[in-house]
């Protein structure tokens, strides 16, 4: 555990009633570092997202970011201190244009959500950081369209901005490319690869897709009903035969 | 004593007759997700339809028997041509779409029998007055505190042994199943709308003779039968049973204890429940 | 650019009918004077309903309690002699906003038809009380008000005893209010709040407190029907437990989802419309409930936006499909 660890989690652990999702999960992220958690499906992957970004609080163990413990904190509070995310299912302002859902977590990071007069149009620093979050995204030329009529990989490409405009130390992608088709996969991870490189932005993602992994991610840990089974760099995932038992023998089962 | 006792058999003769109005209202929200502002119009839409029978024909039985079955023939047209298109749409289309269909029930029976009060005697079988514990009882609120449960647990035997019973607690779990497994969703609802509508109808054929016919009488019921689907848990069976009776036996006792604020403990309840068990206290399902 | 064209009709039309108003007492007869106000007043409510209904999705069945208790407070402080409007209509607006805060706080973690239930026990606690209470509110026959005091403002002592006056009064306050309403609609939280009704985990999930947004919001609600209802006792001479039932908290609802909730001056035209069309329909028949009835099926059915959003969308805005 070195101090330049953002992201640190000790013994966590949830359970509904007897049934225990995860367990014991304990791992630490430095930063900057691109992290990636895998397993089969129903490994627990997205309850250990929900309980470290505080959707709902875990039932054991710690979670803290940049030193802080954010232990079952509101999700709201989870933001403040730094780290955001994103979720498998598209979660943005539909009827709202796509400048506007970027101008929502700017807006909150200033403390201008209570704030009842002034139009946000003429607020230039925010419009400035909004721009330039839409920018990295490459929206900037859809920024006055509502978000609704955009195509689906579009609407994935204003979460992250959604997920980036706070400029967080850590962002959770919950399966950043569900759903995409080859080519809107491959821009993601150039995406990522690029945002990662240039802001020194701490990524821990999950992911299905092997190859969206493997192509990304310098660490990997490996989930496995409710446990940490491995981790390790990409070489060493592939090489590690309790990890390929975990994923073939589901699919020999499936 | 006597004055315990009286208060027990007229919240239960009223929790009865409320639970009938709320067993349709809780189903029909489990299967359709519409909560219904109409329902206690077509309570009162049964009362005037079964009063009309009985001057045709001159038997509150037949009243009550076709009374409610000419109600189920507007039900139906109503799903059919007005609910069928707001199951998807928001809330607050569902709830002003069902007030429309209650305000044109309620000023619909304004036009047709007026807004004077109307009054239908018991049968005669259930004319009298009955002697309990040394107390006199009209007999037909007893039949109330009889016929209630009697209808309970034969739809409750409907939904637990027969095959459309399960087919409708089946599309109330999950609709999109049921349309997987070939189940004829569009139909289902249009049966549970209908049975929704014979259930409050029922009511208010019941009701008739207990209390006197104004073409308003169903928007305090209405409210009432909201209170109970709440505490009961939407769409629960069993939850709109004890709702029903702890509402009923409020009603009778709350002047007692309560006095001047009676009328508040209903919503007080209500707010209370949704406070601490949003989802009643009863689990969906019949 | 398309939003400033937006923003430039927007800006005429509104200069366009603050102005018809105004001058419109002059030539219209009193009979539609008296009309128009309670227009005005009704619109106030419904466009604060509206913040809640269309701005935070949220579907209230209770704003009836807000309106009464602004009336209230004015019905028993004109009784008891107070003579400052200012005062009076300050009242009002507090204790409206107090209740709406303290009823807000319970309401607004739950959402959907729960939190319409919730919203309309807690208004039927309150029209309880009101007709319960009967040496404080006067019960069910509800508290008259005798006389208006006048109000010294620019070194003119007006009185209200007139319709024309009258309506100049709720005009102008009924002005003053919309325009804070709209600052609101259009400001920052205006934007967070529209966004807790697309999606409040995300509003969640980018650092936003939805329950104290939500709170602000129904306070802000609150506080404006209160003022409606303030008006509305001064107008009609009355304070009555009616205001707090439950039926009379679905008239904002009809009148939104007519003029359209999406927009802020949706309601309003709602509220126009609304009485309006019971004006004429009255003059043939008693039977006007069943007509609005008919009228509200096929607005729900066919006309999602409202009439006045319909026309708004065919004939300024291309920007949503």
């Amino acid at each position: 555990m070195s101090t330049g660890d953002v992201l640190q989690i000790k013994n966590l652990g949830h359970s509904y009633g007897k049934f225990k999702v995860i367990e014991d999960i304990s791992l630490s992220i430095g930063k900057g570092e691109m992290s990636a958690l895998i397993g089969p499906n129903g490994a627990g992957k997205t309850t250990f997202y929900n309980a470290i970004s505080g959707k709902f609080p875990p039932t054991r163990g710690k979670v803290f970011l940049n030193g802080n413990d954010i232990t079952g904190l509101p999700s709201y509070r989870v933001v403040d201190k730094g780290m955001c995310r994103s979720f498998q299912i598209t979660n943005i302002f539909n009827d709202l244009s796509v400048i506007e859902n970027v101008f929502s977590p700017l807006i909150i990071q200033q403390n201008k959500h209570f704030k009842l007069y002034g139009n946000i149009f003429n607020d230039q620093q925010i419009n400035e950081k909004a721009m330039q979050t839409l920018e990295q995204v490459g929206l900037t030329d859809r920024a006055d369209q509502v978000v609704a009529n955009l195509a689906y990989g579009d609407k994935r490409l204003v979460e992250m901005a959604i997920v980036l405009a706070r400029e967080p130390s850590v962002v959770l992608l919950d399966e950043p490319t569900a759903g995409m088709n080859p080519e809107e996969t491959e821009n993601m991870i150039n995406l990522i690869k690029k945002l990662a490189k240039n802001s020194g932005t701490t990524f821990f993602i999950t992911e299905h897709d092997m190859k969206v992994v493997f192509s990304l991610a310098e660490k990997i840990y490996v989930l496995h009903q409710g446990h940490l089974l491995a981790c390790g760099n990409p070489q060493e995932i592939r090489a590690n035969e309790q990890v390929q038992e975990a994923y073939l023998g589901r699919k020999v089962h499936a | 004593m006597d004055f315990l006792l009286l208060n027990i058999l007229n919240g239960l003769s009223w929790g009865m007759l409320l639970f009938l109005i709320a067993v349709g209202l809780t189903t029909v929200f489990g299967v359709l997700g519409v909560l219904n502002f109409a329902h206690g119009s077509l309570f009162m839409l049964g009362a005037y339809l079964c009063m009309q029978v009985m001057q045709y024909f001159d038997s509150f039985w037949l009243g009550l028997l076709l009374g409610p079955l000419c109600a189920v023939i507007i039900g139906v047209l109503v799903e059919k041509y007005l609910l069928k298109r707001v199951y998807n749409r928001d809330v607050s289309f569902q709830l002003l779409l069902t007030f429309a269909i209650l305000l044109i029930l309620d000023d619909g029976v304004r036009m047709i029998w007026g807004s004077g009060y109307h009054v239908v005697d018991p049968p005669e079988l259930l004319a009298g007055i009955m002697t309990i514990a040394g107390q006199d009882y009209p007999v037909y609120r007893l039949f109330l505190i009889v016929i209630g449960p009697v209808i309970g647990g034969i739809l409750w035997s409907f939904f637990h042994f027969t095959k459309w019973g399960k087919i409708i607690r089946a599309a109330s779990f999950d609709n999109i199943m049921a349309e997987g497994v070939g189940i004829n969703v569009p139909l289902i609802y249009t049966l549970v709308f209908a049975l929704g509508t014979w259930l409050a109808a029922l009511g208010g054929a019941l009701a008739a003779p207990q209390q006197s016919l104004v073409p308003s009488m169903g928007e305090k019921i209405i409210i009432e039968s909201f209170i109970v689907v709440v505490i009961g848990g939407m769409g629960s069976f069993p939850g709109a049973f004890v709702g029903a009776l702890l509402l009923g036996l409020l009603g009778s006792f709350g002047t007692m204890f309560a006095g001047q604020l009676q009328m508040a403990i209903p919503y007080l309840l209500l707010a209370a429940v949704l406070l601490i068990k949003p989802n009643g206290l009863f689990k969906k399902g019949v | 650019m398309i939003v400033l064209k937006i923003k430039y009709h927007t800006l005429i039309l509104t200069g366009i009918l603050v102005t018809l108003l105004f001058l419109s007492p002059l030539v219209i007869p009193v009979y539609w004077v008296i009309l128009l106000s309670e227009i005005l007043i009704m619109g106030l409510m419904a466009v604060s309903f509206n913040l809640l209904l269309g701005y935070a999705g949220l579907l209230s069945f209770g704003q009836g309690a807000f309106f009464g208790l602004g009336a209230y407070t004015a019905a028993l402080m004109l009784q008891a002699g107070y003579e400052n409007l200012f005062l009076i209509f300050l009242a009002g607006i507090l204790v409206a906003m107090l209740a709406a805060l303290i009823v807000g706080f319970f309401s607004v973690r739950l959402d959907e038809i729960f939190f319409a239930m919730i919203t309309l026990a807690f208004g039927m606690m309150f029209f309880s009380i009101a007709h319960n209470w009967r040496d404080v509110t006067g019960g069910s026959d509800g508290l008259p008000v005798f006389n208006l005091p006048n109000l010294q403002l620019f070194g003119l002592d007006l009185t209200f005893y007139s319709p024309i006056s009258m309506y100049y009064l709720i005009f102008t306050t009924v002005l003053i209010a919309l325009f804070l309403l709209w600052l609101v609609v259009h400001s920052p939280f205006g934007l967070i709040l529209k966004a807790t009704r697309e999606n409040k985990q995300r509003v969640s999930f980018v650092g936003g407190n939805v329950r104290k947004l939500r709170i602000v919001a129904f306070t802000i609600s609150g506080a404006f029907t209160g003022l409606a209802g303030v008006l509305f006792c001064l107008f009609n001479n009355m304070a009555t437990p009616e205001f707090m039932h439950w039926s009379f908290s679905t008239k904002p609802i009809i009148m939104a989802i007519i003029g359209g909730t999406g927009s802020f001056f949706g309601p309003l035209f709602g509220a126009g419309i609304f009485f309006v069309l019971e004006q004429i329909i009255i003059r043939y028949t008693e039977n006007w409930m069943f007509f609005l009835g008919i009228i509200l099926v096929p607005v729900v059915l066919f006309f999602p936006q409202g009439v006045f959003g319909t026309l708004q969308n065919r004939f300024f805005k291309q920007r949503s499909k």
